[in-house]
């Protein structure tokens, strides 16, 4: 029991594990809502009435997914009883009624009973047509077999054609029916999941470390219960990890999938009626699925885990045994990932670990390969391998625990390692104070990873949107912005009214044309021609005037505000600064958060838990000049950061946008028209991204004053994400609006400050200035003593 | 050069760990010696100035150390009790971090660390991490990094914890070597060493200095107060109450117990011989 209450006693383990279940849940729940609740919102796109050559998107027009999986699961218990076939018939007619009703009445409730009716035909298709599916796979068969390249039904080919027909014909007596499905498939597509559940086994694992890691193991290893009972606690313990965690995990995402979707009373129908399991060839109902697909995830769980342990424990040097289990990981995964369905190594691709992890693969995809000229399906080999595997890894990982004896083993790559220190010695011997700390923060507090990571994130980042328009005369208006941009003045006017003046031609023509046809001067294609440009004119005439009172709204505002006016096409401005690109600003600010947060929690907190504070104070240089360097290093980190995410961002701004544009006052863009200082708008983005820099810096502060109160790395890590991050999390992800000045992305991002028509930005951002200082001073205080 | 300390008081809420202390010290090795919480480490951290004093004045050559600061700092050479790491560090690495931060030019540094890893041993590892040195490993890292920078005063605590014999003799040898020109404060609870090269033995006990003097003196100041004699095992319990008893030896088949203090019984003999600090620091510091 000792060892029980060592793992599960352990706050920290506890207190891991619990957030990583609660991440899971978070993200499943996000991933549904992301994901529009696996319903098709988007309605029939509305007709394109002006066309351009330019790079004008319409609007497509889309609903609320939850009113639309509300209707749908509605109608989804109204209907249940018909017959797929039937009820596709009837569907495919609602759905031509509704889209003809929607040109009528577009009201929200046309609209989602459209597009809920469209993801009801969607699901009666897949159902109506599985039966023949089914016939065509034994007639594929047939033809197949018919050709002479397939035909030796003793090659692979010929044997896998007939096996593929064998086990589909199982499935013919099965009736598919009308149900929820979302549950489930929200449970099998949530691969996040199985990885969240690995990391879990993986600190237990790890756990098991512990007494090689505090130099106990010879300890242990000496003590009468320390081998055979001790390796047997530990299967225990680990089966338990799986099965609880396996039942937690995967339980809870079942439990919310079917609070959101329903369908925990159709369990009896026949799984294959769940599209993703089409391709599974067990007839069962999908209520014995989850019994199964549950019990296999434990079992597949517990191998996992029994295979983790093997890694561990093989190596006698703790660092090594990291270092070669996440190499193994690494080669499993890119084995697993990479290597082509159809390779002659494809054995080693799903006769592979992550088979076990990923398990969802095996129920929602047919495949068999080539096993010495037999076709074998993936599913069956995994299945088969299973119970061996267990007994066989069992078995080896406690002989290895009883067996290794922990003051043996030769230290292979301690020769190899020394000569790398050398070349590193030689070189961070050189180095001044500030490459030190930059040393530490990125090697020794393993703050590389952090960064790649945040490379990868940043990589993933987007920074413009294209602005859609709503009508053809708004995309006329862009164009004609676009076509007269630059400084307002008399010549601008009298393009317009040229423009105009064309437009009015064709209309006049069109009148004419009206006129001729009446009199029967024209026939109706020359009539048509005119009708058709004459309506393309009404639309740019409907644009050119909005261009035109938007040209007089700026003259009078410049007048007023003392500004030269310009016509900016503000589309390029408003995809990467305003409102449409807000999701993109909050998500640039939160990586740029995280990796500084990241980075910067372990630098003072590691003085502390190496126990170095009293040396370096004693020495002449360890107070003031050692904490300039950490606060240099974390200005280094913070402008680093910045460059890349903000660097990239101006970048890909300036290949959308008119240099010389940036030389209009800021007044002249909408979103910024109330902006209370008068400057170009190249002199705002400047302020901007240095207000970005400085927020990303108070928080560099704000993290390095919770790293210094800190004793242990891990808790400053925790209570810096929990200072810095996670009030941004919870209003970004989660929605929590009361935490929005909480948030460390509003100062980040500055945008909504800044445009804030009621001037209370200017107060936050001041309120927030006054904070970074007395962040900065408080820093300073502590970090001298 | 001298350093001296003017009742020096600190006190931890109502706990006092230094009582008023009033010590000089010149150049020469000082052996600090005391039981736990003696305010042996209390002294050696207001010494480096790691913990705030509550009264009374540190002055070195005169002035306030909290005035010369950095100036002090830059004599200072100071090795904690407790091993305090890089662990991911090369002994190497560390040892020029330690350098930089005592502003030693890097050429200097090279040859100082050169010299010092020799001393103690540690050239043939010096490109090894830290995480896999021996405790004694760890504290002959320190102690080069105490001694890096040619520091005026010395501040060692506990330097030959963990040390085998040979490895504690050598790097004995060497404090004393080093020891001209310095001041070198040196707190152990290993007696030999203080006896061997300390020229004065400062006895704390609660915060205070109970005695001070050079080795010889002590023990002189102890002639009369040693006394062995036989006691059976079941009397053993009773002496031990009545007595501070230093050894417990047989002789010739008999129990004997070496006791301490100003009044002793009759029975037994003086030991006029072969008496050593142990005796003094039980008789000073022994309950």
């Amino acid at each position: 029991m000792a060892e029980w209450k060592r793992i599960f006693g352990n706050r920290r383990i506890c207190t891991a594990l619990l957030l990583i279940f609660l991440l899971n849940g978070f993200l499943f729940v996000r991933e549904q809502v992301e994901n529009d609740y696996g319903m098709d919102c988007e309605l029939p796109a509305v007709e394109w009435v002006f066309s351009s050559d330019g790079d004008i998107e319409l609007a497509r027009e889309s609903v609320d997914s939850r009113a639309v999986l509300t209707r749908y699961l509605a109608l989804t218990d109204e209907y249940k009883g018909i017959a797929p076939s039937e009820a596709s018939i009837f569907w495919e007619a609602e759905k031509e009624r509704l889209a003809e009703l929607l040109d009528t009445d577009a009201s929200d409730e046309t609209r989602t009973e459209y597009a809920a009716v469209n993801n009801l035909l969607a699901q009666a298709e897949y159902l109506s047509g599985y039966e023949s599916y089914l016939l065509s796979i034994q007639e594929s068969k047939e033809q197949l077999l018919s050709f002479s390249v397939f035909g030796d039904t003793d090659s692979f080919s010929g044997r896998n054609i007939l096996k593929t027909a064998e086990d589909f014909e199982v499935l013919d007596s099965s009736t598919l029916t009308i149900g929820a499905d979302g549950a489930v498939t929200a449970l099998l597509e949530f691969t996040l999941t199985d990885y969240l559940l690995l990391v879990a086994i993986i600190l237990g694992c790890i756990a098991f470390l512990e007494e090689r890691k505090k130099g106990l193991w010879n300890t242990v290893h000496a003590t009468p219960n320390g081998r055979l009972r001790l390796a047997l606690q530990r299967t225990g313990i680990l089966f338990f990890m799986s099965a609880f965690g396996a039942l937690l995990f995967y339980g809870t995402n079942l439990f919310i999938g079917f609070s959101i979707y329903g369908g925990a009373d159709d369990l009896g129908r026949a799984a294959q009626s769940v599209e993703v399991l089409g391709k599974m060839t067990i007839p069962c109902t999908v209520g014995q699925f989850l019994t199964f697909y549950l019990l296999f995830r434990i079992g597949a769980t517990f191998l996992v885990a029994l295979l983790l342990w093997l890694l561990f424990t093989a190596i006698n040097n703790v660092r090594y045994t990291i270092i070669i289990a996440i190499g193994v990981l690494a080669v499993e995964y890119s084995l697993y990932t990479f290597l082509p369905v159809q390779s002659g190594w494809n054995l080693v691709k799903y006769f592979n670990i992550f088979t076990y992890i990923s398990l969802s693969d095996l129920y929602t995809r047919y495949l068999n390969i080539d096993l010495f000229g037999y076709p074998v399906g993936i599913r069956m080999i995994s299945e088969i391998a299973w119970l061996p595997l267990i007994l066989l890894l069992g078995l080896v990982c406690i002989v290895i625990h009883c067996r290794k004896r922990p003051a043996t083993g030769k230290d292979l790559l301690g020769r190899f390692a020394y000569g790398i220190n050398r070349m590193a010695d030689c070189m961070l011997c050189r180095l001044p104070l500030l490459g030190m700390e930059l040393y530490k923060t990125l090697i020794i507090q393993k703050g590389v990873l952090v960064f790649a990571l945040f490379c990868y994130l940043a990589s993933g980042l987007s920074y413009t949107v294209s602005v859609p328009v709503s009508t053809s005369s708004e995309a006329a208006a862009r164009q004609y912005t676009t076509e007269l941009e630059g400084e307002i003045t008399d010549d601008t006017l009298q393009q317009i009214e040229l423009i105009q003046v064309e437009l009015d031609a064709v209309i006049a023509a069109y009148s004419e044309a009206v006129v001729q046809y009446e009199n029967g001067e024209i026939e109706y294609s020359q009539y048509d021609v005119f009708a058709r440009e004459a309506e393309a004119a009404q639309t740019k005439s409907e644009g050119l005037a909005i261009v035109r009172e938007r040209v007089e709204e700026l003259c009078v505002l410049g007048n007023e505000k003392g500004f030269a006016p310009w016509l900016i096409d503000e589309s390029r401005y408003q995809g990467t600064y305003g409102e449409e690109a807000r999701s993109n600003q909050q998500s640039a600010a939160f990586v740029a958060l995280m990796a500084i947060t990241l980075l910067l929690a372990g630098s003072l907190a590691y003085e502390q838990q190496s126990g170095m504070n009293m040396l370096l104070a004693s020495t002449l240089r360890g107070r003031g000049q050692l904490f300039r360097r950490k606060i240099a290093l974390a200005v280094v980190i913070t402008i680093l950061v910045w460059a890349i995410i903000y660097g990239r961002e101006i970048y890909v701004f300036w290949g959308v946008c008119r240099a010389d544009t940036l030389a209009a006052a800021v007044q002249n863009l909408s979103i910024l028209e109330d902006f209370g200082i008068v400057c170009s708008i190249r002199a705002f983005l400047i302020g901007l991204y240095l207000l970005r820099l400085l927020a990303l810096f108070a928080c560099a502060m704000l993290t390095m004053l919770v790293s210094a109160f800190m004793k242990r790395m891990d808790i400053s890590y925790i209570a810096a994400c929990g200072t810095v991050l996670l009030p941004s999390a919870l209003y970004l992800y989660m929605g929590l609006e009361p935490l929005r000045y909480l948030s460390l992305v509003l100062p980040v991002e500055v945008m909504p400050l800044l445009t804030d028509s009621k001037g209370g930005g200017y107060v936050i951002i001041a309120v927030y200035l006054l904070l970074v200082i007395l962040v900065g001073i408080c820093t300073c205080s502590l970090c001298k003593k | 050069m001298q350093l001296e300390l003017i009742d020096l008081t600190k006190k931890y809420g109502d706990f006092v760990a230094l009582d008023h202390i009033n010590v000089t010290f010149t150049e020469g090795i000082y052996g600090i010696l005391g039981a736990n919480g003696a305010g042996k480490s209390t002294t050696m951290n207001l010494l480096t100035d790691n913990i705030a004093r509550t009264d009374g004045q540190i002055l070195f050559d005169g002035t306030d150390i909290l005035k010369l600061g950095k100036e002090f700092r830059r004599v200072l050479g100071y090795m904690p009790q407790q091993q305090g790491f890089y662990e991911h560090m090369t002994a190497q690495t560390f040892l020029f971090y330690m350098a930089d931060l005592k502003g030693i030019p890097k050429r200097k540094a090279a040859q100082e660390i050169d010299s010092l890893l020799e001393i103690t041993n540690l050239s043939h590892v010096r490109h090894r991490k830290l995480g896999g040195y021996s405790g004694g490993m760890k504290q002959r890292v320190l102690l080069c990094q105490a001694l890096l920078g040619d520091p005026k005063v010395v501040i060692l605590d506990e330097p030959t914890a963990g040390l085998d014999p040979k490895e504690r003799i050598r790097i004995r040898n060497f404090i004393s070597s080093i020891s001209r020109g310095r001041i070198i404060l040196l707190a152990t609870h290993i007696v030999s060493d203080i006896e061997s090269i300390s020229d004065q033995i400062l006895m704390m006990k609660t915060g205070q200095v109970v005695k001070m003097g050079e080795p010889g003196e002590l023990l002189d100041s102890v002639a009369d107060k040693v006394k062995e004699m036989p006691c059976p095992p079941e009397s053993l319990e009773q002496i031990q109450a009545q007595y501070k008893v230093g050894n417990i030896f047989n002789r010739h088949g008999e129990t004997w117990v070496r006791i301490i203090g100003d009044q002793l019984p009759e029975e037994g003999r003086y030991v006029e011989e072969h008496l050593s600090l142990e005796d003094v620091y039980l008789y000073y510091l022994g309950e």
